[in-house]
């Protein structure tokens, strides 16, 4: 992996799409080009919460080739540990924020020869730099997103340019019949799939019992990191960071002077693998297998906490 | 003599219905060649088609629906129809084939093409050792090679056959087997009969 200096980047635009959706237009701080992204990549923001700073990552949704600003959307949440809340309260046009260089745990898969893309709430977000992408390859896509019914008209906003040919907005999913969608897709399918966790896993779980391999499905989910608070004891250099309900593991090592390695953020990446000394992880992310999960010797502490109220790394 | 642990080699093993499909096709390149490259427990029947290259100028594939056996008088016969199908069919769909190698790999680029990954395709090597040869020199290919080192059909070179096989030319590398050392050709020895 080659690394590269955080970017300075200052926020150009901010639109309102709903009561709770923003959408904002981040250039760079410096007036120059900003970095190219591709399909389904991210960026890592550094916002200040309630409870320290955060490192949340958002997609980018505008196009890969325009380097003027990076657009994101961002939800504001309920449970927000402060990041959503700061973008949707306190940012204004003209601060300036640090941000990591576009990343992408989510490729398109060069292979396919259909792309079926399932969305849920703000989780069209890394899907719309998907349809962007094949309707200029002229890919044959669908896409099939849920929304509650008051934001219907938000996002059939957003996928408006791409042509509505192939693009659902559905209210809700009770009504609509996976089943009977993911029978009928031609061989070389493959499935996208970003939304709430239940949605995801009915997803997969539809397919795979219908005969989709494995390789075929490909999902992205930004774990919430909160939880209980438990303890990390530093095995190599003997010393402790707590870990609060409101913060990952990671950002606990971060603010405590421990730089581990990372990338998503998001426990997709498998970057801050960290290997477990004593004490139970509770694992959250998508890189372990379940062997590796049972066996307990790693952990990513980007997603993952703790089962027992310790837990010693080799840090 | 080179080394002959490659990793391209491919490990073949006998098929069994892969649980996590929902259709599976059993292709073979010869009458009696699919029962050969089965799993103990698996049989032929459990298969929901079988299509056989039977070799005879009246194989004619059944159009009846329901009918699971279906012959066809030639490699390019049961190809196009190969082509048809795979176009038709959804995800769900597994495909098995069992015959020599070259075979297996031109059904394997078939199914490619059309959009079948790994997971989707089970391969089994039956019958004849035989190779096809990729010249790496002059780039021919010379078909149903049985021994170590063999004369290019394209510029003459002497070819050592190395245990190196490309999945996307469906053959084995066959290199200058005297460029180190100019004159000096190994006992020739028939090894892939």
């Amino acid at each position: 992996m080659i690394r590269s200096e955080p970017l300075a980047i200052r926020v150009g635009a901010i639109e309102s799409l709903s009561p709770t959706l923003r959408r904002v237009w981040l250039e760079s701080a410096d007036s120059g080009l900003l970095p190219a992204s591709q399909p389904g990549a991210h960026i890592s923001l550094t916002l200040r919460g309630e409870h320290g700073r955060h490192h949340n990552s958002y997609s980018i949704v505008s196009a890969c080739d325009d380097r003027a600003a990076y657009q994101v959307i961002v939800r504001r949440t309920a449970q927000s540990r402060g990041g959503s809340r700061f973008i949707h309260e306190a940012l204004k046009v003209g601060d300036v924020l640090q941000a990591s260089t576009p990343n992408s745990q989510f490729p398109l898969q060069p292979r396919a020869r259909k792309h079926v893309l399932i969305g849920g709430g703000v989780g069209i977000t890394p899907l719309l730099s998907f349809v962007r992408e094949l309707r200029g390859r002229d890919a044959h896509v669908e896409f099939h997103q849920f929304a509650q019914d008051a934001e219907i008209p938000v996002f059939e906003r957003l996928l408006e340019p791409f042509g509505g040919h192939g693009l659902h907005v559905h209210p809700g999913r009770e009504a609509f019949d996976l089943g009977a969608l993911l029978d009928v897709q031609p061989l070389g399918t493959h499935l996208y799939c970003c939304g709430p966790p239940t949605l995801m896993e009915t997803a997969q779980a539809t397919a795979v019992a219908l005969g989709w391999p494995s390789t075929t499905l490909h999902s992205e989910s930004f774990a919430p990191a909160g939880g209980e608070p438990f303890v990390v004891r530093l095995g190599r250099s003997g010393g402790e960071v707590a870990v609060g309900e409101h913060e990952s593991m990671l950002e606990a090592l971060e603010n405590a002077g421990l730089p581990v390695a990372s990338l998503c953020r998001g426990g997709a990446c498998g970057e801050c693998l960290t290997v477990v000394l004593d004490g139970i992880p509770d694992h959250r992310d998508h890189v372990l297998s379940d062997a590796e999960k049972a066996e307990g010797r790693l952990v990513m502490p980007c997603v993952s906490r703790a089962k027992t109220p310790c837990l010693t790394l080799d840090l | 003599m080179p080394e002959q642990t490659i990793k391209s080699r491919p490990v073949y093993s006998p098929l069994q219905l892969d649980p996590g499909g929902r259709r599976h096709l059993l292709v073979a390149d010869g009458e009696g060649v699919a029962e050969r490259g089965l799993a103990p427990g698996t049989a032929a029947a459990d298969f929901d088609e079988r299509w056989t290259i039977v070799s005879h100028s009246r194989a004619i594939p059944s159009p009846d629906e329901g009918v699971s056996e279906h012959g066809f008088r030639s490699l390019p016969h049961l190809l196009a129809a190969l082509r048809r199908r795979l176009g038709d069919e959804r995800m769900g769909f597994r495909l098995y084939a069992v015959g020599a190698e070259p075979f297996l790999w031109t059904i394997n680029a078939l199914a490619g093409e059309l959009g079948l990954g790994g997971a989707e395709i089970h391969l089994c090597a039956v019958g004849p050792q035989a190779r096809r040869v990729f010249c790496n020199h002059c780039r021919t290919i010379t078909e149903g090679v049985t021994t170590n080192v063999v004369t290019c059909a394209g510029c003459n070179a002497s070819l050592f056959v190395r245990d190196h096989f490309s999945k996307r030319l469906n053959a084995f590398a066959g290199v200058q087997v005297d460029a180190e050392s100019p004159g000096e050709i190994p006992d020739i020895e028939e090894l892939y009969a």
